[in-house]
């Protein structure tokens, strides 16, 4: 295949986006925690979009896989921590750990949920996220609902500066990171077959069946990728930011949600759009628990329902169409 | 001692299955007519929960005479939801009216929240009890199921004998067909939506006569997967077919929690839950159609 360059231009203002996050939270006081925020949601929201943006269908239970990737880092961390000579190999494991489990995860699901369509599937993976946390709790496997803490081990492998600067610097930078390379593979995908499969079958299923498409490998080769950077996120913004895992909180319903408005909000299906949405939703939620602390989801659940009354294509969607025909249009995509 | 421990949770299980059944008529109501998931279900029992704690405690008023106040209420936040937001996402892909259902169930609750505060209440209907065979059942939980009964069937009668009710059936048929023989089809939209909320309010009145406890503005959560599980389970778009379910699944919840209790190490109470979310599962996989219908 011929490489062309301008194929890659819609990553320059994702890239830049991400750097400048990157340098206004490490040179100016006070405003990494903010950043690491924004990263969060928007690395989520990027994370998502290559499923729910990609597919159209509606994955209410994809917390669940950022809920194992943190179970993965979680239990690298407290079952190898007394080898030591692993040293920062630890964390490579962890994320090893949470990748293979989200993919097998995602695996079990989408051969069950992904034969179902619209409402059928996003209520299938309603009850396999709740089934799966009750499953945890009831079984009373990895702790059951007293959770894990590895606060202790962390200090013992890193001693306690190193790993205070894992959680507080590290953990976000790998959160970026993770953000980038999911823009990569939407991008990758977007301009590949996949993409083009996808596409047709978000359109019309059985129609692209017809076409002759394999609607189920695409779908679940989204769904897969997908899980796979969600168990990143949950290993990194999750286990090792806050070095516990409880099952009620990794397997809050209200962590999808945010993901399925960051990707509305910016427009499903675009590469900008999580990044855009995410940069809105993290800023406003930050600004209004200042302002207005413990009003926010009374302020946000009318201006969501406005949004997808008015504006179902959300903001880049509606940027594309604005800048088709000018210089712009490579870069917005 | 293991069965008369299970057959009086069973009865109870039977009791707590119409008010789990009526409780699901209005969601299964909803998608049969506008094939919309009301994923904001549970709010909405939450509404009628606080109705009736907040007319028992200020007002003195029984919960039984809550439940007209609760069907208007219910009603008029029906037609209001749907001519503000759903009327315009009906022919919209799923994720739109999937999101807007769950944020009208997000408001519902802050607004609870800023209104009532987010402690646990609860409220108490001395009405005496009855003793059965093998189990005791307080009068409020009979009052309760029988409401619950008394509704399904006069529900059932309004749909096979009223025009409007009539009109209902033909558009979860075909409505295409309905509208092509003059059948006012946004009308009717309009009426089910509202109807499946009003029943739905009213069956949160009923349930806080079951469990008079636990009233919170985030409770309706757990409910809302419970009433997925006995739509499924009832066929999901038939509001009869769910109060069946609705009875199959307080005998399956109470009687598997009573099993698992015997279980050693584990946690009764969440095995519970898994086992409803596998059985939606299951159900969904091999008879979408739901359990209680021909194929």
């Amino acid at each position: 295949m011929r490489a062309d360059p301008t194929k890659y231009y819609p990553l320059i203002p994702v890239y830049v986006a991400y750097l400048a996050m990157f340098l206004i939270g490490s040179n100016m006081t006070g405003m990494w925690q903010l950043m690491a925020m924004l990263a969060f949601y928007c690395a989520l929201g990027q994370a998502f979009n290559i499923f729910l943006g990609m597919t159209g269908y509606v994955d209410f239970g994809y917390v669940a896989f950022l809920g194992v990737g943190t179970y993965g880092m979680a239990l690298g961390i407290t079952k190898l921590a007394h080898v030591e000579e692993l040293g920062i190999g630890i964390i490579i494991i962890g994320l090893a750990l949470a990748v293979v489990m989200a993919t097998l995860l995602s695996l079990a699901v989408g051969a069950v949920a992904l034969r179902l369509r619209g409402a059928y599937f996003a209520i299938a993976t309603i009850g396999v996220n709740e089934g799966f946390r009750y499953f945890i709790e009831g079984a009373k496997i990895w702790n059951g609902s007293e959770g894990m803490i590895f606060t202790a081990e962390l200090n013992q492998i890193f001693g306690r500066e190193t790993a205070s600067a894992l959680s507080t610097f590290w953990a976000d930078v790998l959160v970026l990171i993770i953000a980038a390379a999911a823009a990569f593979v939407t991008l990758y995908y977007m301009k590949s077959k996949i993409g083009y499969a996808l596409t047709a079958l978000r359109e019309d299923e059985d129609a692209a069946k017809v076409m002759g498409i394999h609607v189920t490998k695409y779908k679940i080769i989204a769904f897969i990728t997908s899980a796979v950077f969600a168990g990143l996120l949950g290993a990194s913004a999750w286990a090792l930011k806050t070095p516990y895992v409880f099952p009620p909180e990794v397997f809050e319903i209200h962590y999808t949600v945010e993901a399925i408005i960051i990707v509305l909000l910016g427009g499903a299906g675009t590469l900008l759009g999580p990044l855009v949405g995410g940069l809105i939703y993290g800023l406003s939620k930050y600004y209004l628990s200042i302002v207005l602390p413990g009003f926010q989801l009374l302020i946000f659940a009318p201006i969501i329902i406005l949004i997808i009354v008015f504006f179902p294509e959300g903001i880049v969607g509606m940027l594309k169409n604005r800048v088709k025909g000018t210089a712009l249009e490579q870069y917005v995509l | 001692m293991i069965l008369e421990q299970l057959i009086g949770n069973l009865i109870q299980g039977l009791v707590l299955g119409a008010i789990y059944g009526m409780a699901t008529m209005g969601l299964s109501l909803i998608f049969g007519v506008l094939r919309v998931v009301n994923v904001g279900h549970g709010a909405f029992i939450m509404v009628g929960a606080f109705i009736a704690w907040w007319l028992f405690s200020a007002l003195g008023v029984i919960p039984i005479l809550a439940i007209p106040v609760a069907l208007v209420i219910g009603l008029a936040l029906g037609f209001i939801f749907y001519y503000s937001v759903l009327r315009r996402l009906i022919k919209a892909p799923e994720l739109a009216s999937l999101l807007a259902t769950f944020s009208i169930g997000v408001l519902l609750e802050e607004t609870a929240k800023l209104i009532f505060g987010s402690e646990f209440r609860g409220y108490n209907w001395a009405v005496g009890k009855i003793t059965l065979p093998m189990t005791v059942l307080p009068m409020t939980k009979l009052y309760a199921c029988l409401g619950s009964v008394l509704i399904a069937v006069l529900l059932y009668i309004w749909f096979n004998k009223t025009r409007a009710g009539t009109a209902m059936r033909s558009v979860v048929e075909d409505s295409e067909g309905a509208k092509v023989c003059g059948v006012n089809v946004e009308g009717v939209y309009a009426m089910s939506f509202a109807l499946g909320i009003g029943l739905t309010v009213v069956s949160g009145v009923l349930l806080t006569m079951f469990i008079p406890v636990g009233i919170n503005p985030y409770m309706g959560g757990p409910y809302t997967l419970k009433a997925f599980v006995i739509a499924v389970l009832g066929g999901l778009a038939s509001p009869y077919g769910a109060f069946f379910g609705g009875l199959v699944f307080g005998l399956i919840e109470n009687g598997s929690y009573t099993l698992f209790a015997f279980l050693p190490g584990v946690e009764p109470f969440a095995l519970t839950r898994f086992f409803s979310c596998m059985m939606l599962l299951v159900i969904l996989l091999i008879r979408p159609t739901g359990l209680l219908r021909a194929k």
